[in-house]
């Protein structure tokens, strides 16, 4: 019986890691979890309480102001906050799960476990953010325009989850190209500042011409604020086409950062 | 039957003479030439480790000690070769393991134990046997930044003897703490060897792997030089120091 065989040429990362359980995954993620908001928010009034409360005490500053600025087009308060908090916890979490894996080199260079948890954990505090915004943007939606069909809402939480799927892919991939450019994070942070404007957050899509939209539709929080915007507030439901697009992107992004962390997180400990 | 098999181990590291490590430096630099330096770390090492037999690996600094524990955890890659590993396997490896400092002890113990393999109701049960084997429970609550060096080689070794499987992966054990701590940590070596387990356990001191190691390897440049009872290689080693 041979726990496990590892050395070239034989694909390391296929094997699981040598003390580890896939019953043990779940305990590695929550203790990743519960021990970076723990440094995170350490010191801070009301300790974790406080990454339950900030989303929220956003969501309802953003719509206080944006009421005095918008104060007639309802519409467009709303789809401005649906477009900021899409895209906070897009531009959050890319830069949270560039360095997860640097951050935690402590562990990474002194025992061997499944290391794509410790990036996958990194998303933890921007996936919260979002969990608060979603309950926030539905009781909002709720109190002043009524229940959202329940298709609706199944369709907005299908577009997080692809959205999802391609910062885990991207994360996976980033965290480990890190390691080689260690200012990819402050590229990124450039990249994620033009592509801000890039996708319609501040303006409505339809001022771009049509011939254009593909490739706006190519920068991922695009889609993803352009599908939440028509199911939660215009009740229109995209076409057929445009989901697959959408999952395809999705499961592509998911795939390639898999293959990207599986080629090079082996080597890890060396660079770090 | 050998729990641990190291095949016709090689590892080289590639040093280059001006290291590149951001996107700026390898746009800058993208057509100009990367003079390197390989060192070639181990050198076609093989050896296989019986179920509960403790060996001891022994060398000078920059004989490849390190190197090899890391391969043999897992840690690093070899570029030729193969571990065969059938059993798991608990690495302590360069006097200590990472540590948060902003985590106190408790929460420390609590993310090295799960690294380790633990659940998280196993490290919860034993957190406190842990601090006392380290003599840390009156500091269970402070932070790890406000830890002597010393005091935290200590806990990562209570953790790591409480959190062994079966193959035990020791560097530099014995040269941690004050001599409390030494003598505890002798006594749980004794415990853990007679309750069977593997132990692969590399010194530069020639009574450890004497007292402890019935057979050691020695390493020179990389290659196997001696694989024998471990008296007869301390003295080998020592013989080749002088």
């Amino acid at each position: 019986m041979e726990l496990e065989a590892h050395g070239a040429p034989a694909d390391t990362m296929a094997a699981s890691p040598v003390v580890f359980q896939r019953t043990h995954h779940l305990d590695l993620l929550w203790t990743f979890v519960r021990t970076d908001f723990k440094t995170r928010y350490h010191g801070t009034i009301g300790g974790f309480l406080w990454a339950l409360v900030k989303p929220f005490a956003m969501f309802v500053v953003l719509l206080w102001v944006f009421s005095f600025l918008f104060d007639a087009d309802g519409q467009y308060r709303l789809r401005l906050i649906i477009g900021l908090f899409l895209f906070d916890f897009f531009a959050e979490s890319t830069k949270a799960g560039i360095t997860s894996l640097h951050a935690k080199g402590y562990l990474v260079s002194k025992a061997r476990f499944p290391s794509w948890i410790a990036v996958v954990s990194s998303l933890a505090n921007a996936v919260i953010t979002l969990g608060i915004f979603v309950v926030a943007i539905t009781v909002f939606r709720t109190a002043t325009a009524g229940a959202a069909p329940a298709v609706s809402l199944a369709l907005f939480l299908f577009y997080l989850l692809m959205f999802l799927l391609i910062v885990t892919g991207f994360s996976l991939a980033a965290s480990v190209v890190f390691l080689r450019y260690r200012d990819l994070n402050q590229v990124w942070e450039v990249v994620v500042q033009a592509g801000f404007f890039v996708a319609p957050v501040v303006y409505p899509l339809d001022i771009i011409p049509e011939r254009y939209h593909a490739f706006l539709y190519a920068w991922p929080p695009t889609a993803v604020i352009e599908f939440s915007r028509s199911v939660l507030i215009a009740e229109a439901i995209p076409s057929g086409r445009a989901h697959l697009l959408l999952a395809v992107e999705a499961l592509a992004a998911l795939a390639l950062g898999i293959a990207v962390f599986r080629r090079y997180a082996p080597t890890a400990a060396e660079r770090l | 039957m050998a729990v641990v098999e190291a095949r016709d181990l090689v590892k080289r590291f590639r040093v280059p003479a001006v290291r590149r490590d951001t996107v700026r430096e390898h746009a800058l630099d993208l057509f100009r030439r990367r003079p390197a330096e390989t060192f070639t770390v181990l050198d076609g090492i093989s050896f296989a480790v019986q179920c509960g037999e403790t060996i001891g690996i022994m060398g000078r600094n920059g004989s490849g000690k390190s190197t090899l524990l890391k391969i043999l955890s897992g840690i690093y890659q070899p570029d030729r070769g193969q571990v065969i590993t059938r059993a798991p396997l608990t690495p302590i490896l360069e006097l200590g393991v990472g540590w948060n400092p902003e985590l106190d002890a408790v929460d420390n113990v609590c993310l090295l134990g799960v690294v380790m393999g633990m659940s998280l109701a196993e490290v919860r049960a034993a957190t406190d046997d842990i601090l006392a084997f380290a003599a840390l429970e009156r500091f269970a609550n402070m932070k790890l930044r406000h830890f002597s060096s010393g005091m935290a080689a200590r806990l990562a070794y209570s953790v790591a003897f409480t959190a062994v499987r079966d193959v035990l992966v020791l560097d530099e054990v014995f040269a941690v703490g004050d001599a409390g701590f030494k003598a505890r940590c002798e006594q749980r070596y004794r415990d853990l060897r007679a309750a069977g387990h593997t132990v692969i356990l590399v010194s530069h001191d020639p009574r450890i792997i004497s007292t402890y190691c019935p057979r050691a390897l020695l390493l020179e440049n990389g290659r196997v030089v001696a694989d024998g009872p471990g008296a007869d290689v301390a003295s080998t080693y020592l013989a080749m120091l002088t």
